[in-house]
């Protein structure tokens, strides 16, 4: 491991440095200053390419930007856009070495990022802005008081907002005619159910946001963790969360021995029928898994009435982007209505809009609504009543931590 | 003097294409390793001491509950492969020419990537999978959830199976190079004299084996210790492989902790070059009392 990681890294360093003067076509020269009015950036974006690194594990937001980005870039703005997949965690750290070897021109131009990775590249200094108040479709259609925060840490405008999610658990209807929607009525069904439930293993994404709903439900809401990092808080009620997640823990799947160590795998038994409910941070999943064919068309979801947390991912750029105007156009492009209405559209992705609704015209919101979400996904209104903040990052690091101490190794 | 100094010079740089990746590369790699874990160099400014890293880990039980399950892992799988392979390997070499061509099968697994190996040991022999619907299509079982529990017995069995479905050809292909090249006649001599087949097997055959079987042991037995993707998807929760705590603390926890990551790495390669030196020296020992043929 040590030395296939370093090799690797290296490896990727040195190919880079060999392949690098050959691959790139014309690039725009030089940053955008804070004050090049948006429209001399598109000017000095026309003709270059966009290298965009974003997970790969979604086959469908991949064709959604291969097919409408791309083409849409390329006629609007002349930009030839590149995706790149690769997790979120791999990107930050290959900026980290290139930063380490003080690199000056990267690869990467627009990240897709949120929450623990953005709060590490922030804070490693990866990231070039602020940029966010820049863009135009930000400025005008986007609440600003809607992305101030990324999972508790100041977002300061060094990343652009992209899209909104919100956690819904799936069920199949033709096996469980009512699902439970309440924590405890979560509880009681789990252990009438032995054997039928599951959750992620944190720090996977989806069952840390998992564990954090329990939390908010068994001390009393999101509001107290609002303020930031309070230890007090912290070690008062951590306890109660993991005496509630060993009380089920006889009763899931493998009687709590093992979890899937990712959602992935918790969507795969759900699929084949081991456990009786799935769950995702995406309220479209289960009707996209119905369009792939990968889930029965009886799937349904639904939230939590205790509260189900939401939150944006945005996009960023490394502070050695090559072709930084070119990446605040495409960022600029994805908060536009045209982009957000595509993406929302479930056969393309279904993600949720960041925008400000009543900062539309009436025909750009009539759009909005004329979008058929598809029988499995929960209506924006719906899911709007149930919906809960993200708690500040260093509760969430602590809660992974210590989750593997009170409830994996008890 | 000066002449052997002058060979070694262009020895040296003869060798350079390989020395050069190896002290950049290799060197460079367990240096930063070692570094980080003692807070140096880290993405983050390291605020502790240097040994903090190591306290953490070295505090925590599921640390040594880990460590000793990728060693046990290790073990079986290595053991496993290298045992297999022997007397599978033994058997393909007394296969008559006709069939010794069909025998190249065992090679398959070989070209396999090991991530396609986990794949196919959890498609298999998961609850849901196809040996547990074939045994309940046959009546064996009566519903597929009675099919034992081999992916999540908490004895890593499943990575066990892929990792000798993995090691085994590449054992046999080292051992059948030696065998190869065996005089067929010791055999036969012995044999004339009386020997029983496991006599011969045991007596005459093994010790020639015996330097692929070490090599291929050690080899196995260290990739197994500290690869990443079988366990990757064969692994369960708890105690978990050692290679899957690293890759969730460099990956998915804040870069704070980036120090016990490189740890636990450091704590991996040093465990690894003990086991090298301790294993050869108790080889050398054990065959300096054994008669040579």
């Amino acid at each position: 491991m040590t030395l296939r990681s370093n090799l690797t890294c290296l490896l990727l360093i040195l190919l880079m440095l060999f392949f690098n003067p050959f691959a790139q076509p014309a690039r725009a020269s030089g940053d955008p200053l804070p004050d090049t009015p948006f429209e001399q950036i598109r000017e000095q974006a026309r003709g270059t390419r966009v290298n965009w690194y974003m997970y790969g594990g979604w086959a469908h937001v991949n064709a959604w930007v291969d097919t409408f980005v791309a083409k849409e870039m390329k006629q609007r703005y002349d930009i030839d856009l590149k995706r790149v997949p690769m997790d979120a965690g791999v990107f930050v750290n290959k900026l980290l070495n290139e930063k380490a070897a003080e690199k000056k021109t990267g690869t990467i131009d627009l990240l897709w990022i949120n929450g623990e990775n953005f709060k590490n590249a922030k804070q490693a200094g990866l990231l070039f802005g602020p940029f966010a108040g820049r863009l135009p479709n930000v400025r005008q259609y986007v609440d600003p008081g809607s992305i101030t925060h990324d999972f508790g840490f100041l977002v300061e405008g060094y990343e652009a907002p992209f899209g909104r999610a919100q956690f819904v658990f799936e069920y199949d209807t033709a096996r469980t005619d009512t699902p439970p929607d309440t924590v405890a009525a979560l509880k009681e069904w789990i252990m009438a159910h032995p054997g039928q439930f599951t959750y992620p293993q944190p720090p996977d994404f989806t069952g840390s946001a998992f564990v954090r709903h329990i939390l908010y439900a068994v001390s009393g809401g999101h509001a107290p963790y609002m303020a930031g990092w309070d230890s007090d808080l912290y070690e008062k009620n951590a306890p109660r969360l993991w005496q509630w997640l060993n009380q089920i823990k006889p009763f899931l799947w493998q009687k709590g021995r093992t979890y899937p160590r990712d959602s992935a795998f918790l969507d795969t038994l759900f699929a084949r029928g081991e456990v009786a409910l799935g769950m995702s941070y995406h309220p479209p999943h289960a009707q996209n898994m119905i369009i792939e064919g990968s889930y029965p068309d009886t799937v349904r979801t639904f939230a939590l009435k205790d509260g189900s947390i939401f939150n944006t991912h945005f996009t960023a750029i490394p502070f050695n982007a090559p072709n930084k105007a070119g990446a605040m156009v495409l960022a600029d492009f994805l908060v536009s209505v045209d982009a957000q209405i595509s993406k929302f559209q479930p056969e393309n992705w279904g993600d949720f809009p960041v925008l400000d609704m009543k900062r539309l015209t009436l025909s750009d919101r009539q759009r909005f609504e004329a979008v058929d979400l598809g029988p499995a996904t929960l209506t924006p209104e719906q899911l709007a009543k149930t919906a809960v903040p993200e708690i500040p990052a260093p509760f969430l690091e602590a809660l992974e931590q210590d989750w593997k101490t009170h409830v994996l190794d008890q | 003097m000066s002449w052997t100094s002058n060979r070694t010079a262009i020895l040296i740089l003869k060798l350079s294409p390989l020395m050069l990746p190896f002290v950049v590369l290799f060197c460079g790699g367990v240096f930063l390793t070692v570094c980080q874990s003692l807070g140096l160099f880290t993405p983050l400014p390291h605020t502790g001491g240097l040994v903090d890293a190591y306290t953490v880990i070295l505090s925590d039980p599921s640390f040594f509950a880990s460590a000793g399950f990728s060693f046990g892992v290790a073990l079986a799988s290595a053991a496993g492969s290298v045992t297999a392979a022997t007397f599978l390997a033994y058997r393909v070499w007394q296969l008559p020419k006709m069939m010794a061509g069909a025998a190249l099968v065992y090679k398959i697994p070989l070209i396999l990537p090991h991530i396609a190996v986990a794949f196919v040991v959890l498609v298999f022999w998961s609850q849901s999978g196809i040996l547990a619907s074939l045994a309940h299509a046959l009546g064996l079982i009566q519903s597929m959830q009675e099919f034992p529990n081999v992916l999540f017995s908490g004895w890593g069995v499943g990575m066990i199976l892929a990792y000798t479905l993995k090691g085994t050809p590449f054992a046999m292909l080292l051992i059948l190079a030696l065998l190869v090249r065996f005089d067929v006649r010791q055999i036969q001599t012995a044999a004339m004299l009386g020997a029983s087949r496991s006599r011969i097997f045991f007596s005459i055959v093994m010790p020639r084996l015996a330097p692929a079987l070490h090599t291929s042991f050690i080899i196995l037995f260290l990739y197994s210790f500290g690869a990443f993707d079988i366990p990757y998807i064969l692994s369960e929760s708890r105690p978990g492989m050692l290679s899957l705590h690293v890759f969730d603390l460099y990956f998915k926890h804040d870069l704070a902790r980036r120090p016990e990551a490189m740890a636990i790495l450091t704590l991996m390669f040093g465990f690894a070059v003990l086991f090298i030196i301790a294993y050869s020296k108790t080889v050398t020992r054990l065959e300096n009392g054994v008669r040579k043929l």
